[in-house]
């Protein structure tokens, strides 16, 4: 392992040694030329090499080289040495017809090993059509400056040698469509000091506008209208037109400065030597245009919101199975180019029960020469609240694409989420989420509520049955007491009724009763039997009562009678007279007495049977 | 031999309460000690073998503690079922009720819920063992009534028997009440946070209504998987799965 590390290190440390040693063997040329005009291609290498392979320049006649020339630097910054070389090889080459070539590389041997060159891309631009500009077959730039300087300054500041020009991409576009306006400065045999910044831009009313980031200006070799200009790009900006119709595009100014040698009266040879120059500004005026802008096709699907371009769609979710109070984000990259920056931000319809907060977005645009293109990101953000299963649809997201010349529905899948319920709910079970607010009471301070502790007394053997009578067998609970009742009833009433009826018989048949005893006392009375008639009228007085006061014969006593008798409303006069009688009656039966006597006691026997019959007992 | 068997049923039965009273306690202490979620399984195990109104109120106790109100409120409508006069289970109920965000507004007259609240005040069997006690003093007071010669004892005895065939009849009447809820189960609990009621038993039903967990419903009827709930005075469709039967 350690063997295996150490080489590891070894091979790390010959990459790092080689890479400070790295040969670059580069070919530098200019990117246009005009054909008959000699220009440099320059191969440098940053090595001691030797044995240049040039390849073979068909295209372009060698005037001369290559001469090789070598420079080399040594320098200590903070005690650090570092040394550079280099080695330039050059020629002088000259196009020979219009057109763009290639010249493929070139090799060198550099330690005895070949290095290879990158190629060059010549685009060779032909002659100036009109020789009527001076520098016309003009080999040599210092001549040419000369000659500008000598010919009249009216004519070579002309708008011939100085304008610009405005050049828009496409000039037939859909609504939101990208193209791109240029201004460029076209200047031939004038000398530009610079561009003031009495820079008037039209509004660009109409459009959306997203500026290009202008670098350093920079000219180039271009043929236009049959004659070579320098070329300078003022000012890029990607337009989308922001509505149908022809949108025209006001003139843009721009102002130059110019060196133009001053005509001096006294010429001494210092002025040839140094040259007099003065400065002089120019008003440039770009022209306008037009844009002919065309509406979007109809049938724009629902979701549509102005996007207009070639965009895909990544959406990705943080987690399906959440628990509560736990963040879900989703996030939707729509990449690709177009009108970004109007994208509208589609809305997810959360369910309920998530807490959803604003969507962040992060752009990420390039602005190129193409148009507006990058990716917008959007983080949607939502924090379940409540456990269950829920179902997040589908986003839509809608676009025109320009390409196909249709609209486009980009959708997200429906996202299933599992949410449980979150470790954090345990302790304060959803107290303030829930919205349960208790007043402050003044007079108890209550500092919490709680559910009651649970139950801890011993678990009951008793099996609890749903219920304890089956529903099968409750009726017979009515119907055998109600039967029990029933047969009461009907043994009791019969009861109750013999009794009455026997009580009743002897109610009704006690004078009868009485009267027929009273007849044999009279008759044992005529027959002088004194001991038949006090116990005939004995018995009569007894059985009267007996039977007229409903009376059993074993409860027949003397104070019973009377106490009945005192209950049902007899007067105490009456009562004596019964109690008279029964005692009278009693008492004779054992001591016989006068015959007057039993006349007496027949009498009031009669008598009293005859009040008590009377009476309402 | 019959002895023997008998004796062995006994033990074991005697057996089988000492272990469930071990496991009680075992559930007890494990929700003293906050670790509900242990205590909830002791709890729902022991359930799985007899139904117990006290085992269902500590379950409910643990379910609020883990804050699964649903769960708890459940489970303290079933300890009522069983006991409808659980004070505590009450209490707690009333207040996870307090707890849950829907406000069910019962429009109901006021008879009527005084008739629910005096039906759920006792269970069923104790109603019914009310009707048959209450009609036998009707057919006492009947008897009375019928044979007494007593005038003052015949009129007690006629009002008295009236007064118990009345109190026998609703007593027997809540009686069925409750063994028609118990036997239907349509009565259940929102288990889902939320769930929107949807006007056709299918997904892409209109949303009626939304309910949160915990909340009450009833349940009309059911189509596979679709329960046709009541609510105050909505009624929707909810999915069998967000909802649980008490």
């Amino acid at each position: 392992m350690k063997y295996r590390l150490s080489i590891f290190i070894l091979f790390i440390g010959m990459a790092l040694s080689a890479y400070a040693d790295e040969v670059v063997f580069r070919a530098q040329a200019p990117k246009q030329v005009v054909v008959g005009r000699p220009f440099q291609l320059t191969y440098t290498v940053n090595q001691r090499s030797r044995d240049l392979r040039a390849p073979e320049f068909t295209d372009f006649d060698v005037l001369a080289g290559p001469y090789t020339s070598t420079s080399s630097s040594t320098s200590f910054v903070n005690g650090h040495r570092s040394s550079s070389f280099t080695q330039t090889y050059t020629y002088t080459l000259m196009g020979q017809k219009a057109g763009t070539f290639t010249i493929s590389p070139a090799t060198v041997k550099v330690d005895g090993e070949n290095v290879q060159s990158n190629g060059v891309r010549i685009q060779v631009l032909p002659e100036d059509e009109q020789p009527a500009a001076q520098s016309s077959g003009q080999t040599s730039p210092d001549t040419q400056s000369s000659q500008s300087s000598q010919g009249s300054q009216g004519t070579s500041i002309s708008s011939e040698n100085l304008f610009v020009r405005t050049i828009a991409s496409k000039t037939r576009v859909h609504e939101q469509e990208a193209l791109m306006i240029t201004y460029k400065l076209y200047f031939a045999n004038v000398d530009v000091a610079q561009l003031t910044n009495n820079t008037k831009l039209p509004e660009f009313t109409g459009f959306l506008k997203q500026e290009l980031e202008q670098g350093e200006i920079q000219t180039e070799l271009e043929h236009y209208n049959g004659r070579n200009y320098q070329t300078a790009v003022l000012y890029r900006t990607i337009l989308y037109p922001q509505h149908s119709g022809d949108i025209t595009i006001e003139p843009a100014r721009f102002e130059a400065v110019l060196r133009v040698q001053t005509r001096s009266q006294v010429r001494s040879i210092f002025d040839d030597f140094f040259g007099s120059y003065t400065n002089v500004t120019k008003m440039l005026t770009a022209p306008g245009a037009t844009i002919h802008v065309a509406a979007l096709p109809s049938g724009k699907p629902a979701g549509f919101s102005g996007g207009v371009g070639k965009f895909t769609l990544t959406p990705s979710i943080s987690q399906t199975e959440v628990q509560t109070n736990d963040a879900i984000t989703i996030k939707l990259d729509i990449t690709g180019a177009g009108n970004m920056k109007l994208l509208k931000t589609p809305a997810i319809d959360w369910p309920e029960g998530f807490e959803p907060y604003d969507p962040k977005v992060t752009n990420n645009f390039n602005t190129t020469t193409a148009g507006v293109s990058g990716t917008k990101s959007i983080e949607y953000l939502a924090i379940p609240r409540s456990a269950g299963e829920y179902t997040i649809p589908s986003v839509k997201f809608s676009y025109f694409d320009i390409d196909e010349k249709a609209y486009k529905t980009l959708s997200t899948p429906e996202y299933t989420v599992r949410v449980k319920r979150g470790a954090g709910d345990v302790s304060s079970p959803s107290s303030e989420e829930k919205g349960v607010y208790y007043p402050q009471k003044e007079d108890i301070k209550q500092l919490g509520t709680d559910i009651r502790y649970i139950d801890t007394k011993p678990l009951k053997v008793t099996s609890h049955k749903s219920q304890i009578i089956h529903y099968n067998y409750l009726w017979l609970f009515y119907v055998v007491p109600l039967a029990i009742a029933l047969v009461l009833l009907i043994v009791l009433r019969k009861q109750i009724k013999e009794n009455s009826d026997v009580t009743r018989v002897r109610y009704k048949r006690a004078n009868k009763v009485a009267q027929k005893r009273l007849r044999s006392a009279a008759a044992a009375m005529k027959a002088n039997d004194s001991n038949a008639f006090y116990a005939a009228i004995e018995q009569a007085a007894w059985t009267y009562l007996s039977d007229r006061l409903s009376i059993p014969t074993a409860d027949l006593n003397k104070e019973n009678i009377a106490s009945i008798l005192a209950k049902k409303g007899v007067s105490e006069a009456l009562i004596k007279d019964v109690m008279n009688v029964l005692s009278t009656a009693e008492f004779a039966r054992y001591a016989p007495s006068t015959d007057h006597a039993m006349d007496d006691l027949y009498a009031a026997t009669t008598n009293l049977i005859n009040q008590l019959e009377n009476e309402k007992i | 031999m019959r002895k023997i068997f008998v004796i062995c049923n006994f033990l074991l039965a005697i057996i089988c309460s000492v272990m469930a009273q071990s496991a009680f306690d075992e559930a007890n202490t494990a929700y003293a000690e906050g670790r509900y979620e242990e205590a909830a399984k002791g709890y729902e195990a022991l359930l799985a073998e007899q139904p117990d109104e006290v085992l269902y109120y500590n379950l409910g106790n643990a379910r609020y503690k883990q804050g699964e109100l649903a769960q708890a409120i459940l489970n303290y409508e079933r300890a009522l079922r069983l006991k409808p006069n659980y004070k505590d289970a009450k209490y707690n109920l009333a207040f996870a009720q307090s707890r849950i965000t829907d406000n069910i507004n019962e429009q109901d007259f006021f008879l009527s819920s005084w008739a629910r609240t005096i039906r759920n005040s006792l269970n069923e069997s104790t109603w019914m063992i009310l009707s048959i006690v209450l009609f036998i003093f009707t057919l006492v007071g009947v008897l009375l009534f019928l044979l007494s010669r007593e005038l003052w004892l015949r009129k007690t005895a006629f009002h008295v028997a009236w007064i118990a065939l009345l109190f026998s009849l609703v007593s027997g009447l809540n009686a069925a009440s409750l063994h028609k809820r118990d036997s239907l189960r349509n009565e259940a609990i929102i288990t889902q946070g939320v769930v929107n009621a949807k006007s056709s038993p299918d997904r892409s039903g209109t949303d009626l209504f939304t309910l949160h967990e915990g909340t009450k419903v009833t349940i009309r009827e059911t189509l596979s998987e679709w329960a046709n709930v009541h609510v105050g005075s909505n009624e929707g469709w909810i999915r069998l799965t967000c909802l649980e039967r008490i």
